[in-house]
Protein backbone atom coordinates (compact mmCIF):
# COMPACT_ATOMS: atom_id res chain seq x y z
CA UNK A 1 0.00 0.00 0.00
CA UNK A 2 1.55 2.99 -1.58
CA UNK A 3 0.03 5.64 0.47
CA UNK A 4 0.57 4.17 4.07
CA UNK A 5 4.76 3.32 3.09
CA UNK A 6 4.10 7.72 2.18
CA UNK A 7 2.35 8.61 5.20
CA UNK A 8 5.33 6.41 7.20
CA UNK A 9 8.50 7.22 5.54
CA UNK A 10 7.57 11.28 5.95
CA UNK A 11 6.06 10.57 9.45
CA UNK A 12 9.72 9.06 10.24
CA UNK A 13 11.81 12.27 8.46
CA UNK A 14 9.47 14.43 10.38
CA UNK A 15 10.30 12.92 13.53
CA UNK A 16 14.00 12.79 13.55
CA UNK A 17 14.82 16.12 11.58
CA UNK A 18 15.32 19.32 12.84
CA UNK A 19 15.45 22.07 11.15
CA UNK A 20 15.53 23.05 7.69
CA UNK A 21 18.43 21.49 5.21
CA UNK A 22 18.85 18.71 8.09
CA UNK A 23 16.09 17.00 6.26
CA UNK A 24 17.19 16.87 2.99
CA UNK A 25 19.67 14.03 3.87
CA UNK A 26 17.09 12.01 5.64
CA UNK A 27 14.57 12.28 2.92
CA UNK A 28 17.43 11.25 -0.01
CA UNK A 29 17.87 8.23 2.29
CA UNK A 30 14.15 6.89 2.70
CA UNK A 31 13.93 7.86 -1.09
CA UNK A 32 16.24 5.88 -2.26
CA UNK A 33 15.77 3.02 0.20
CA UNK A 34 12.67 2.80 -1.80
CA UNK A 35 13.57 3.35 -5.52
CA UNK A 36 10.88 6.63 -5.46
CA UNK A 37 13.55 9.22 -6.45
CA UNK A 38 17.00 9.36 -7.87
CA UNK A 39 19.71 12.17 -6.22
CA UNK A 40 19.18 14.05 -9.31
CA UNK A 41 15.49 14.52 -8.70
CA UNK A 42 16.18 15.65 -5.37
CA UNK A 43 19.36 17.80 -6.24
CA UNK A 44 16.09 19.99 -8.72
CA UNK A 45 13.49 19.37 -5.70
CA UNK A 46 15.80 21.67 -3.19
CA UNK A 47 16.18 24.18 -6.02
CA UNK A 48 12.47 23.88 -6.41
CA UNK A 49 11.59 24.04 -2.82
CA UNK A 50 13.94 27.05 -2.14
CA UNK A 51 12.46 28.67 -5.20
CA UNK A 52 8.97 28.36 -4.20
CA UNK A 53 7.03 30.18 -0.81
CA UNK A 54 6.44 27.74 2.68
CA UNK A 55 8.41 25.66 4.02
CA UNK A 56 11.13 23.27 2.90
CA UNK A 57 9.77 20.36 4.12
CA UNK A 58 5.98 20.50 3.25
CA UNK A 59 7.43 21.42 -0.33
CA UNK A 60 9.50 18.50 -0.16
CA UNK A 61 6.54 16.01 0.75
CA UNK A 62 4.17 17.50 -1.71
CA UNK A 63 6.71 17.30 -4.44
CA UNK A 64 7.54 13.59 -3.75
CA UNK A 65 4.11 12.07 -2.54
CA UNK A 66 2.54 14.02 -6.22
CA UNK A 67 5.67 12.38 -7.92
CA UNK A 68 5.69 8.82 -6.57
CA UNK A 69 1.61 8.24 -5.90
CA UNK A 70 -0.47 11.57 -7.33
CA UNK A 71 -1.89 14.04 -5.66
CA UNK A 72 -3.48 11.85 -2.58
CA UNK A 73 0.16 10.70 -2.31
CA UNK A 74 1.49 14.39 -2.05
CA UNK A 75 -1.31 15.29 0.72
CA UNK A 76 -0.21 11.69 2.61
CA UNK A 77 2.88 13.00 2.65
CA UNK A 78 2.22 16.22 3.98
CA UNK A 79 0.55 14.56 6.62
CA UNK A 80 3.32 12.39 7.49
CA UNK A 81 5.81 15.05 7.95
CA UNK A 82 3.80 17.05 9.90
CA UNK A 83 2.92 14.61 12.55
CA UNK A 84 5.10 15.84 15.09
CA UNK A 85 3.18 19.19 14.95
CA UNK A 86 -0.03 17.54 15.25
CA UNK A 87 1.14 15.07 18.66
CA UNK A 88 4.21 16.17 20.16
CA UNK A 89 4.37 19.75 19.31
CA UNK A 90 0.39 19.79 20.46
CA UNK A 91 1.27 18.55 23.72
CA UNK A 92 4.13 20.57 24.53
CA UNK A 93 1.71 23.56 23.64
CA UNK A 94 -0.81 22.20 26.05
CA UNK A 95 2.31 21.99 29.08
CA UNK A 96 4.14 24.93 27.42
CA UNK A 97 5.03 26.62 30.69
CA UNK A 98 7.06 23.79 31.87
CA UNK A 99 8.27 22.98 28.95
CA UNK A 100 9.70 26.70 27.94
CA UNK A 101 12.88 26.29 29.62
CA UNK A 102 13.75 22.48 29.32
CA UNK A 103 16.87 21.30 29.72
CA UNK A 104 16.18 17.86 28.33
CA UNK A 105 16.02 19.55 25.22
CA UNK A 106 18.50 21.74 25.05
CA UNK A 107 20.62 18.72 26.23
CA UNK A 108 19.35 16.94 22.75
CA UNK A 109 19.71 19.84 20.78
CA UNK A 110 23.48 19.58 22.07
CA UNK A 111 23.94 16.02 20.77
CA UNK A 112 21.81 16.05 17.41
CA UNK A 113 23.07 19.34 15.11
CA UNK A 114 26.06 17.74 15.26
CA UNK A 115 24.75 15.02 13.42
CA UNK A 116 22.73 17.65 11.09
CA UNK A 117 26.03 18.59 9.98
CA UNK A 118 27.64 15.47 9.87
CA UNK A 119 24.78 14.54 7.74
CA UNK A 120 24.72 17.29 5.23
CA UNK A 121 28.07 16.65 4.74
CA UNK A 122 26.98 13.25 3.58
CA UNK A 123 24.41 14.23 1.65
CA UNK A 124 27.08 16.52 -0.10
CA UNK A 125 29.06 13.70 -1.49
CA UNK A 126 26.12 11.94 -2.56
CA UNK A 127 24.65 14.96 -4.74
CA UNK A 128 28.93 15.87 -5.69
CA UNK A 129 28.76 12.75 -7.18
CA UNK A 130 25.54 13.12 -9.44
CA UNK A 131 26.29 16.75 -9.93
CA UNK A 132 30.25 16.54 -10.98
CA UNK A 133 30.63 13.01 -12.67
CA UNK A 134 28.33 12.58 -15.35
CA UNK A 135 29.06 9.40 -18.25
CA UNK A 136 32.37 9.24 -16.91
CA UNK A 137 33.42 12.22 -17.19
CA UNK A 138 33.78 15.65 -15.07
CA UNK A 139 31.53 18.22 -15.77
CA UNK A 140 33.64 21.28 -15.59
CA UNK A 141 31.46 24.24 -15.94
CA UNK A 142 29.79 22.62 -13.41
CA UNK A 143 32.31 22.97 -10.50
CA UNK A 144 32.83 26.74 -11.84
CA UNK A 145 28.79 27.16 -11.02
CA UNK A 146 29.45 25.83 -7.84
CA UNK A 147 32.26 28.03 -7.24
CA UNK A 148 30.78 31.24 -8.42
CA UNK A 149 27.41 30.57 -6.34
CA UNK A 150 29.93 29.40 -2.82
CA UNK A 151 31.21 33.57 -3.20
CA UNK A 152 27.99 35.10 -4.17
CA UNK A 153 26.28 32.93 -1.15
CA UNK A 154 28.83 33.28 1.79
CA UNK A 155 30.68 36.65 0.30
CA UNK A 156 27.98 38.83 -1.15
CA UNK A 157 24.62 37.63 0.59
CA UNK A 158 23.23 36.91 -2.27
CA UNK A 159 19.38 35.38 -1.61
CA UNK A 160 18.86 31.75 -2.58
CA UNK A 161 16.50 32.38 -4.95
CA UNK A 162 18.65 35.19 -6.77
CA UNK A 163 21.54 32.34 -7.08
CA UNK A 164 19.26 29.52 -8.40
CA UNK A 165 18.06 32.06 -11.11
CA UNK A 166 21.68 32.69 -12.28
CA UNK A 167 22.60 29.36 -12.00
CA UNK A 168 19.80 28.60 -14.31
CA UNK A 169 21.24 31.28 -16.91
CA UNK A 170 24.38 29.89 -16.62
CA UNK A 171 23.30 26.65 -17.09
CA UNK A 172 21.44 27.32 -19.87
CA UNK A 173 25.18 28.92 -21.74
CA UNK A 174 27.34 26.26 -20.79
CA UNK A 175 24.76 23.11 -21.53
CA UNK A 176 22.07 24.23 -24.09
CA UNK A 177 24.09 27.69 -26.06
CA UNK A 178 27.66 26.12 -25.76
CA UNK A 179 27.21 22.67 -27.00
CA UNK A 180 24.67 23.77 -30.30
CA UNK A 181 27.73 26.44 -30.73
CA UNK A 182 29.91 23.52 -31.08
CA UNK A 183 27.77 21.26 -33.48
CA UNK A 184 26.95 24.43 -35.89
CA UNK A 185 30.80 24.46 -36.50
CA UNK B 1 -25.91 23.84 26.98
CA UNK B 2 -26.02 27.17 25.49
CA UNK B 3 -23.04 28.97 26.54
CA UNK B 4 -21.25 25.63 25.20
CA UNK B 5 -22.45 25.89 21.77
CA UNK B 6 -21.72 29.65 21.86
CA UNK B 7 -18.11 28.96 22.95
CA UNK B 8 -17.38 26.14 20.52
CA UNK B 9 -18.53 28.64 17.82
CA UNK B 10 -16.40 31.70 18.72
CA UNK B 11 -13.89 28.83 18.90
CA UNK B 12 -14.60 27.50 15.00
CA UNK B 13 -14.42 31.33 14.33
CA UNK B 14 -10.59 32.35 15.77
CA UNK B 15 -9.81 28.92 13.76
CA UNK B 16 -11.12 29.79 10.62
CA UNK B 17 -9.49 33.18 11.09
CA UNK B 18 -6.65 31.96 11.59
CA UNK B 19 -6.59 29.66 8.64
CA UNK B 20 -6.84 32.86 6.46
CA UNK B 21 -4.19 34.42 7.73
CA UNK B 22 -1.94 32.10 7.63
CA UNK B 23 -3.03 31.05 4.36
CA UNK B 24 -2.16 34.65 3.24
CA UNK B 25 1.18 34.36 5.12
CA UNK B 26 2.02 30.86 3.45
CA UNK B 27 1.05 32.41 0.05
CA UNK B 28 3.92 35.23 -0.12
CA UNK B 29 6.59 34.10 2.19
CA UNK B 30 9.88 33.15 0.33
CA UNK B 31 12.94 32.21 2.04
CA UNK B 32 11.82 29.26 4.37
CA UNK B 33 11.14 29.98 8.48
CA UNK B 34 12.60 33.35 9.61
CA UNK B 35 10.89 34.97 6.42
CA UNK B 36 7.62 33.52 7.85
CA UNK B 37 8.40 34.79 11.32
CA UNK B 38 9.28 38.65 10.18
CA UNK B 39 5.38 38.37 8.70
CA UNK B 40 4.04 36.87 11.85
CA UNK B 41 5.74 39.61 14.15
CA UNK B 42 4.32 41.98 12.18
CA UNK B 43 0.58 40.78 11.90
CA UNK B 44 0.32 39.50 15.65
CA UNK B 45 2.88 41.59 17.46
CA UNK B 46 2.91 44.81 15.92
CA UNK B 47 -1.19 44.84 14.34
CA UNK B 48 -3.19 42.81 16.92
CA UNK B 49 -1.49 42.50 19.69
CA UNK B 50 -2.35 38.65 20.17
CA UNK B 51 1.01 37.94 21.66
CA UNK B 52 3.80 40.16 22.79
CA UNK B 53 7.25 39.69 21.32
CA UNK B 54 8.95 37.85 24.52
CA UNK B 55 6.18 34.81 23.94
CA UNK B 56 6.70 35.27 20.77
CA UNK B 57 10.61 34.61 21.27
CA UNK B 58 9.90 32.08 23.60
CA UNK B 59 7.77 29.66 20.91
CA UNK B 60 10.63 30.11 18.34
CA UNK B 61 12.56 28.56 20.91
CA UNK B 62 10.65 25.84 22.02
CA UNK B 63 9.51 25.24 18.32
CA UNK B 64 12.94 25.07 16.90
CA UNK B 65 13.93 22.25 19.40
CA UNK B 66 10.71 20.14 18.72
CA UNK B 67 11.37 17.39 15.78
CA UNK B 68 9.62 18.28 13.09
CA UNK B 69 9.43 21.26 10.36
CA UNK B 70 10.36 24.60 12.31
CA UNK B 71 7.73 26.84 11.08
CA UNK B 72 4.71 24.23 11.70
CA UNK B 73 5.78 23.76 14.94
CA UNK B 74 5.93 27.56 15.98
CA UNK B 75 2.35 27.50 13.79
CA UNK B 76 0.77 25.05 16.69
CA UNK B 77 2.21 26.46 19.63
CA UNK B 78 1.36 30.21 18.46
CA UNK B 79 -2.43 28.56 17.47
CA UNK B 80 -3.07 26.84 20.36
CA UNK B 81 -2.07 29.65 22.25
CA UNK B 82 -4.93 32.32 20.57
CA UNK B 83 -7.86 29.52 20.32
CA UNK B 84 -6.72 26.25 22.12
CA UNK B 85 -6.55 22.94 19.64
CA UNK B 86 -8.80 23.79 17.04
CA UNK B 87 -7.03 27.07 16.67
CA UNK B 88 -3.57 25.34 16.50
CA UNK B 89 -4.81 22.42 13.65
CA UNK B 90 -6.09 25.22 11.98
CA UNK B 91 -3.48 27.61 12.00
CA UNK B 92 -1.19 24.61 10.76
CA UNK B 93 -3.15 23.27 7.90
CA UNK B 94 -3.09 27.34 7.12
CA UNK B 95 0.67 28.04 7.11
CA UNK B 96 0.89 24.66 4.57
CA UNK B 97 -2.00 24.67 2.32
CA UNK B 98 -0.56 27.54 0.42
CA UNK B 99 2.52 25.33 -0.32
CA UNK B 100 0.83 22.50 -1.61
CA UNK B 101 -1.22 23.53 -4.07
CA UNK B 102 1.87 25.35 -5.32
CA UNK B 103 4.06 22.37 -4.97
CA UNK B 104 1.56 19.84 -7.18
CA UNK B 105 1.51 22.53 -9.86
CA UNK B 106 4.93 22.91 -9.96
CA UNK B 107 5.24 19.18 -9.78
CA UNK B 108 2.85 18.34 -12.85
CA UNK B 109 5.01 20.84 -14.90
CA UNK B 110 8.02 19.18 -13.87
CA UNK B 111 7.06 16.18 -14.80
CA UNK B 112 6.04 17.48 -18.34
CA UNK B 113 9.21 19.80 -19.09
CA UNK B 114 12.37 18.04 -17.26
CA UNK B 115 13.17 16.38 -20.56
CA UNK B 116 12.62 19.22 -22.66
CA UNK B 117 16.50 20.02 -24.44
CA UNK B 118 17.03 23.88 -22.59
CA UNK B 119 14.92 23.03 -19.20
CA UNK B 120 17.47 19.98 -18.41
CA UNK B 121 20.19 22.60 -19.41
CA UNK B 122 18.78 24.66 -16.78
CA UNK B 123 18.49 22.22 -14.08
CA UNK B 124 22.20 21.14 -15.05
CA UNK B 125 23.29 24.76 -13.76
CA UNK B 126 20.69 24.80 -11.11
CA UNK B 127 22.21 21.08 -9.40
CA UNK B 128 25.59 23.08 -9.62
CA UNK B 129 24.05 25.61 -7.41
CA UNK B 130 22.31 23.33 -5.18
CA UNK B 131 25.54 21.77 -3.53
CA UNK B 132 26.60 25.41 -2.18
CA UNK B 133 23.05 25.95 -1.31
CA UNK B 134 23.59 22.91 1.38
CA UNK B 135 27.03 23.36 1.92
CA UNK B 136 26.58 27.08 3.05
CA UNK B 137 23.36 25.55 5.24
CA UNK B 138 26.08 23.51 6.78
CA UNK B 139 28.42 26.35 7.35
CA UNK B 140 26.42 28.21 9.29
CA UNK B 141 25.06 25.41 11.49
CA UNK B 142 28.33 24.53 11.94
CA UNK B 143 29.12 28.24 13.34
CA UNK B 144 26.55 28.10 15.19
CA UNK B 145 27.29 25.06 16.69
CA UNK B 146 30.63 23.87 16.54
CA UNK B 147 31.84 25.99 19.84
CA UNK B 148 32.92 23.34 21.78
CA UNK B 149 35.40 20.04 21.88
CA UNK B 150 32.42 17.48 22.05
CA UNK B 151 30.56 18.91 19.02
CA UNK B 152 33.58 18.34 16.99
CA UNK B 153 33.61 14.89 18.64
CA UNK B 154 30.05 14.14 17.48
CA UNK B 155 30.62 15.38 14.24
CA UNK B 156 33.74 13.15 13.79
CA UNK B 157 31.87 9.78 15.18
CA UNK B 158 28.48 10.64 13.23
CA UNK B 159 29.96 11.30 10.20
CA UNK B 160 32.64 8.24 10.17
CA UNK B 161 29.59 6.24 10.88
CA UNK B 162 27.81 7.33 8.07
CA UNK B 163 30.85 6.88 5.58
CA UNK B 164 30.36 2.66 7.43
CA UNK B 165 26.88 3.07 6.39
CA UNK B 166 24.77 3.60 9.79
CA UNK B 167 21.57 5.29 8.25
CA UNK B 168 20.84 8.67 9.22
CA UNK B 169 17.70 8.16 11.03
CA UNK B 170 20.07 5.51 13.10
CA UNK B 171 22.37 8.31 13.83
CA UNK B 172 19.73 10.95 15.04
CA UNK B 173 18.36 8.37 17.50
CA UNK B 174 21.45 7.43 18.78
CA UNK B 175 22.30 10.79 19.19
CA UNK B 176 19.03 11.71 21.28
CA UNK B 177 19.49 8.80 22.85
CA UNK B 178 22.76 8.94 24.26
CA UNK B 179 21.92 12.82 25.19
CA UNK B 180 18.79 11.88 27.64
CA UNK B 181 21.35 9.08 29.09
CA UNK B 182 23.96 12.54 29.76
CA UNK B 183 20.88 14.40 30.73
CA UNK B 184 19.89 11.97 33.56
CA UNK B 185 23.42 11.09 34.46
CA UNK B 186 24.05 14.70 35.20
CA UNK B 187 21.28 15.41 37.40
CA UNK B 188 21.75 12.31 39.17
CA UNK B 189 25.48 13.25 40.06
CA UNK B 190 24.16 17.03 40.54
CA UNK B 191 21.12 15.86 43.23
CA UNK B 192 24.12 13.11 44.87
CA UNK B 193 26.46 15.93 45.16
CA UNK B 194 24.01 18.42 46.46
CA UNK B 195 22.58 15.33 49.23
CA UNK B 196 26.71 15.12 50.17
CA UNK B 197 26.52 18.64 50.70
CA UNK B 198 23.47 18.87 53.06
CA UNK B 199 24.85 15.70 54.88
CA UNK B 200 27.87 17.55 55.70
CA UNK B 201 26.06 20.31 56.92
CA UNK B 202 24.16 18.71 59.22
Amino acid sequence: MIYLQLFFSFMKIGFTSFGGMSMVPLILEEMQSHGWMTARDLANLVAIAEMTPGPLGVNCATFTGTQTAGTLGGLVAVLGVLTPAFTLTLVIAIFFEKFKDSAVMRTVMKFVKPVCIAMLLGVLVTLGKDTYFSDGGLLIFSILISAVMMVLLRKYKWSVPKVIGLSALMGILFYGVLPLAQTIH
Amino acid sequence: MKKERVKKESALRTGIMLFLVFFKIGCFTFGGGWAILAQMEQEFVDKRSLITKEELVEMVAVGKSVPGIMITNISMLFGYHVGGVIGGICTVLGITCPAIIILSIVTMFYNSFKNNYWVMAALTGIRAAVIPIIGSAALSLGQEVLRTRMAFVILGAAFALYLLGVSNIVLVLTAAGIALVYHAAGKRIKDDAETIIKGENN
